[in-house]
């Protein structure tokens, strides 16, 4: 074995946490801090009732204020909540933050164990953490500039608000849309509820100002091609859509003419990305409430469409020339599906999630149809009305008043749309809907009507290609994940890329704005400066232990990462740390073992295995 | 009830943006699992050289769980990189007569509680059949590495 | 009124909890200074009272003490609580505030934090920081977790015998406190002012809370809690554990009587995750929630609500007209049945009230923004920048504007920082 140059610590202090009866319920959390305190360079051994807390962090602060200790170690809950708040009171007692290393003994430990077991387990994950941070060097974070400029995909109303307050806060915005308009889903609807707005009014607003704005530059009928690259200096390629239409510039179309629009392709040299890729409408399936089989079954953005060209026939709605006399609105089409209840798609899927606008959604038309055609009724078939946002209980109310009928009905015993049959009373209507109505004691009430209107769900939107490209993660619900939802729920895994509106889930249009402007400020923090400074979890080569082999850079994962330079005559390999990932996949390959991750070396796992098999009365 | 516990030591290298959240997720459950688990945080599993899993066995670990962020890993290229090392490790673990179902490669999710749970519990049988590994020493397996 | 301070800052920040943290923080990580004023005696605050949190069963404590603890050391933020907004003024760009500190009857500088007061203060009192379920003394830290870590007097039960001052090392007891006067000039302003529940006075047909082993939600989050006031799961008359407990929703919403015609956004979920923590607490025990609709309606929330009824909670749809006391601490839950027998009584040993949700604070007086019919903070663009206030320069994020899940709260305080950063930056240009 070859010697460590590096000395290991003698002072390290470790602070278990009590987390307030989380810990210490099942962890004899007294037991672990005294066996601990006995383990070779453990000088301080501590608890507190909340680690994390003033206090707790205080006693960390004081310790390496006086001298007394030169790594830490805190037990407490999941490192993913709290290691950031230790190292940064370390780096308040003005220490180095990476002197640090954190053992999880609540979620791998007091909750899935008890008694005995789980006091032992605790002293074993710490006496680890203990035999890792001896071995832990301070380190420096790798200062990179970053390009104060974003990146914004998608030009629906997130993309459009986000590409908006980042041109105002001065940074540059390129705004890429697959299509050939802005506006998104919005541009398709006619009011907005709760309020009734002119959804033509908020894109029109919107989408001029970001057109207008010379620090945004957008390119429509384009897409994402190329992702490389780094937080704060991200190289894009951007291909203009090939749809027929627009076969890029300069292309001649037969009997079309000569395509104009963005360039064939570009690159963008950006600091952060927006991803604000939207969503897509659940389409029914066939038979799906009648769908397909009638043609008076239709999807709500279907009948939204139609209804703003809607006539009137002495105050009974007219589509298409056809009275519209009666009306059934079924909600949750696509939405709430319950393993075992519903149908899974072609690709075994449920949509177990509620889409969240739809019942307002819903509830805003039925009450444009009343006020407007008194003459034809609605009827509205639900199984929970989500009417929770600010002024929706009113407009449920005002459904109400309005004289829509309501029916609840159960997952299990959905409403049925039938032809209508001859013979059959209210044969004159084509459809016929029944459903068991739990708002009457479970009847079964059966109406005619003229159109059945499904509101349609929100689905993820179709971008497995910028997933699998830009590594982003996905939900179950198949939307793009966020790190956290409270800690982090504008920020995807991938530092520097940035979710907004309903790409991340289903949302209001106030709701996307909010997130979109929310991801816009975590860009401008990011890139505000000009710099950033990256984690120095990065390979490190050990020139006297280097043989020159070159397998490391055939190893390396991250394109020019690794190279081999000559020194002294000798070939050697350099790390190029603002492009180095951390991923250790060189570390395996060395055969001298001459490069390892910084933080993260393979020495210290060794040593955390070692204090793992150790009986812990024998090493002491 | 927690099936029947094993003395031997399991040994789980966790990649931090699938693997370990996922045991977080199982302990935000709090479902139990065998005592006799050590989990490791890692960046990435492939940065293990086949030495590093010999020794473990030979300190005296009786399982090793890979638990990777399988297709989904962060970097591209490290999970054919790790499992290549893998079918080498249970190459040499062959050679030197131990158990090649010590060491398994698998993928867990930061919402895979069941996936976890049933890999722990498997890999606890496993070592409870068959007890703790040969007493190999560490030089023997460097003495065969370095041939 | 003494010892008049003035602080110039880009940005203030009325409200230390959820949302005023995150845009706090959102605004200093882009190097603007900002000033939090917070009314209570610690930030963090409805969220850090919280047991854990919807859907993910985190503990709130972990989720907001980091958020505390970053805007609490960060260089750009300066924190003042146990402080009341008197006036706020924004006119050509600018901010004005006048803000009473309240006394804490503790030098703030002088105290370290070490309880000593509180250990010698011989009144107990019941805690509010425990839903009045434990007792604490007249001079105390508010709660475990408080940030900052000073203690305060509560004057109305301290009787003045000395002990407390006698035991601080500092000397920092100062029974004469005054109030103080601080001005702020700031560029911009962010109303995060938050919600406050209603509670069972007020609504006859509940017992107007009067009737023993009937709780409010904010009491059940204090009875979960890690560290709450029994440590496990009791009802407070009489310290039986409960085998059989009920949730009533829209107990003050969606109620035009008591003045809350609204939905409170959040309750159904609470609810839930409170059944949910309850049935691995008593694994044994009914529960029920009687509810009109679950609004189930964020991310991953009816997956939650699904889980819920995996789990075997009843979900009985139906209005609670009337509770009614029982002997030996039961309560008769009066409801309309919307799928079985109609009108049915059932009895209960405990009942929990999901309470309506009313603004903490009001501008009234004090600040020159409009309210709506509901009282919240109006919005005057509610689709394209819901943080926009009618006052220029002053926004809006969190509850203040209406009930707001936490999740929904800090996305568009992050919101309300931007705008607010936009608006600073304008200024500067014009004026610049």
């Amino acid at each position: 074995m070859t010697a460590s140059k590096h000395q290991r610590s003698d002072r390290v202090g470790v602070y278990i946490c009590y987390c307030g009866g989380n810990i210490s319920d099942h962890v004899d959390v007294e037991k672990v801090r005294a066996d601990v305190e006995k383990i070779p360079g453990v000088a301080v051994a501590r608890t507190n009732m909340f680690m994390c807390s003033d206090p707790g962090q205080e006693l960390i602060i004081e310790d390496l204020r006086q001298g007394r200790i030169d790594r830490v170690v805190v037990a407490s809950c999941a490192p993913s909540l709290h290691e950031t708040t230790f190292r940064g009171a370390i780096t308040r007692a003005g220490a180095n933050p990476y002197i640090y290393e954190h053992a999880n003994i609540r979620e791998h430990v007091s909750w899935v164990l008890h008694g005995d077991r789980a006091t032992a387990k605790a002293e074993k994950l710490v006496a680890a953490a203990v035999g890792k941070a001896r071995l832990l060097e301070p380190l420096q974070p790798i200062r990179v500039e970053a390009r104060r400029h974003v990146t914004v995909i998608g030009g629906g109303i997130a993309g459009l608000k986000a590409a908006r307050v980042l041109a105002d806060r001065g940074l540059e915005v390129v705004l890429i849309e697959k299509s050939p308009f802005l506006g998104g889903h919005v541009a398709r609807l006619d009011r907005v509820a709760p309020h009734g707005e002119k959804a033509a009014d908020l894109v029109a607003e919107l989408a001029r100002s970001v057109l207008e704005d010379e620090a945004i530059t957008v390119l429509t009928r384009s897409q994402l091609v190329g992702f490389d690259g780094y937080v704060g200096n991200y190289d894009l390629r951007v291909r203009a859509v090939s749809d027929g239409d627009g076969e890029g510039q300069g292309t001649y179309v037969p009997f079309r003419g000569v395509s104009g629009g963005t360039p064939p392709e570009l690159t963008i040299e950006t600091g952060a990305i927006i991803m604000a890729t939207g969503f897509r409408s659940y389409r029914p399936r066939r038979g799906e409430y009648g769908h397909g089989d009638h043609a008076e079954v239709v999807t709500l953005p279907e009948f939204i469409r139609r209804f703003s060209m809607a006539e009137s026939a002495d105050g009974t709605l007219v589509l298409d020339g056809r009275i519209i006399r009666s009306i059934a609105m079924i909600h949750c089409v696509g939405s709430r599906q319950i393993p075992g209840i519903h149908e899974e798609d072609a690709e075994g899927r449920l949509n177990e999630y509620c889409s969240r606008v739809c019942c307002s959604a819903v509830l805003h038309a039925a009450c444009r149809i009343r006020e407007r055609f008194p003459g034809t009724r609605v009827h509205d078939l639900y199984r929970d009305i989500r009417t929770y946002g600010r002024d929706q209980e009113e407009l449920y109310q005002r459904a109400s008043g309005a004289g829509v009928v309501f029916y609840r009905f159960s997952p299990e015993e959905p409403p049925r749309v039938t032809a209508a049959q001859e013979g059959a009373a209210g044969q004159d209507f084509p459809l016929r809907v029944t459903v068991r109505d739990g708002l009457t004691f479970g009847e079964e009430v059966e109406m005619g009507v003229d159109l059945v209107v499904l509101a349609t769900g929100m689905e993820a939107a179709q971008v497995g290609d910028l997933v699998a490209m830009m590594k982003l993660p996905v939900g179950s619900d198949r939307f793009l994940q966020e790190v956290h939802p409270k800690l982090a729920p504008v920020e995807s895994s991938v530092a520097g890329v940035f979710l907004a509106g309903t790409a991340q889930a289903p949302m209001t249009i106030g709701e996307a704005c909010n997130g979109a402007a929310a991801a816009a400020v975590k860009a401008a923090s990011l890139l505000g400066r000009g710099y950033l400074e990256l984690d120095p979890f990065v390979a490190e080569v050990d020139p006297d232990l280097c043989q020159g082999t070159g397998d490391c850079v055939r190893a390396c994962l991250a394109e020019g990462a690794l190279e081999m330079v000559e020194e002294n005559g000798h070939a050697r390999a350099r790390v190029v740390a603002a492009r180095c990932l951390g991923c250790g996949a060189c570390v395996a390959v060395c055969p001298t073992g001459a490069i390892d991750l910084k933080g993260w070396s393979l020495k210290q796992y060794e040593a955390m295995v070692d204090m793992i098999v150790a009986d812990l009365a024998e090493s002491t | 009830m927690a099936s029947q516990e094993s003395e031997g030591r399991i040994l789980i290298l966790a990649t931090e943006s699938c693997a370990y959240p996922g045991a977080d997720s199982v302990g935000q459950a709090h479902s139990s699992y065998p005592a006799n688990t050590y989990i490791l945080r890692v960046r990435a599993p492939v940065m293990f050289p086949e030495r590093f899993y010999l020794d473990c066995f030979a300190k005296g670990i009786s399982g090793i769980i890979i638990m990777s962020c399988g297709e989904e890993c962060p970097w591209e290229g490290a999970y054919k990189a790790l499992a290549d090392r893998i079918d080498s490790v249970y190459r040499m673990m062959r050679e030197r007569d131990i158990d090649i179902r010590r060491l398994r490669l698998t993928a867990i999710c930061t919402v895979c509680n069941r996936a976890f749970l049933k890999e722990v519990n498997q890999m606890n049988e496993i070592v409870s059949e068959l007890g703790p590994p040969g007493q190999l020493q560490t030089g023997t397996v460097q003495a065969v590495d370095s041939q | 009124m003494t010892s008049e301070r003035t602080i110039r800052c880009d940005a203030l920040v009325v409200g230390g909890g959820i949302a005023g943290l995150q845009a706090a923080l959102d605004l200093a990580d882009q190097d603007f200074s900002v000033v939090i004023v917070e009314r209570d005696l610690s930030i963090g605050g409805k969220m850090i009272r919280l047991s854990k949190v919807f859907p993910t069963l985190d503990c709130s404590s972990c989720i907001t003490t980091p958020k505390m603890a970053s805007a609490a050391h960060h260089d750009n933020i300066t924190i003042l609580t146990w402080c009341e907004l008197r006036a706020l003024e924004s006119a050509n760009g600018a901010v004005t505030a006048q803000v009473t500190a309240m006394p804490r009857f503790v030098d703030e500088e002088k105290c370290i934090g070490c309880r000593k007061c509180e250990y010698a203060c011989p009144v107990l009192v019941p805690d509010p920081e425990q839903g009045g379920f434990s007792a604490t003394r007249a001079i105390r830290i508010p709660f475990s977790n408080a940030i900052p870590q000073v203690a305060a007097l509560d004057p109305d039960n301290c009787m003045l015998c000395g002990r407390c001052a006698r035991a601080c090392p500092t000397g920092a007891v100062d029974y004469l406190q005054q109030p103080r006067e601080i001005t702020i000039n700031a560029g911009t302003a962010i109303l995060a002012t938050g919600f406050e529940m209603t509670g069972p006075e007020g609504k006859p047909q509940y017992g107007n809370g009067t009737i023993p082993n009937v709780i409010t939600a904010l009491q059940m989050e204090r009875i979960l809690a890690p560290h709450g006031p029994y440590n496990r799961v009791l009802r407070p008359m009489d310290g039986m554990e409960p085998d059989s407990i009920a949730f009533v929703q829209c107990a003050g919403s969606r109620d035009l009587s008591m003045g809350v015609p609204y939905c409170s956004r959040f309750c159904c979920m609470y609810a839930i995750k409170q059944a949910m923590l309850l049935s691995g607490a008593l694994p044994l025990a009914d529960i029920v929630i009687y509810y009109m609709d679950i609004r189930a309606f964020g991310k991953g929330y009816e997956q939650f609500y699904q889980t819920a009824k995996a789990m075997g909670i009843q979900f009985v749809k139906g209005k609670v007209a009337r509770l009614q006391a029982q002997d030996g601490g039961a309560v008769a839950v009066h409801y309309e049945a919307q799928e079985g027998d109609g009108v049915s009584v059932d009895s209960h040993d405990l009942v929990v009230l999901s309470m309506g949700v009313v603004p903490h604070w009001s501008p009234a007086g004090i600040c020159e923004v409009s309210t709506a019919d509901d009282h919240f903070i109006r919005s005057v663009q509610p689709s394209l920048s819901p943080v926009r206030t009618d006052l220029e320069g002053v926004f809006v994020a969190g509850a203040a504007s209406g009930p707001k899940d936490i999740v929904d709260s800090i996305a568009e305080a992050g919101a309300a920082a931007m705008e607010a950063s936009n608006y600073l930056t304008t200024v500067s240009r014009q004026q610049g």
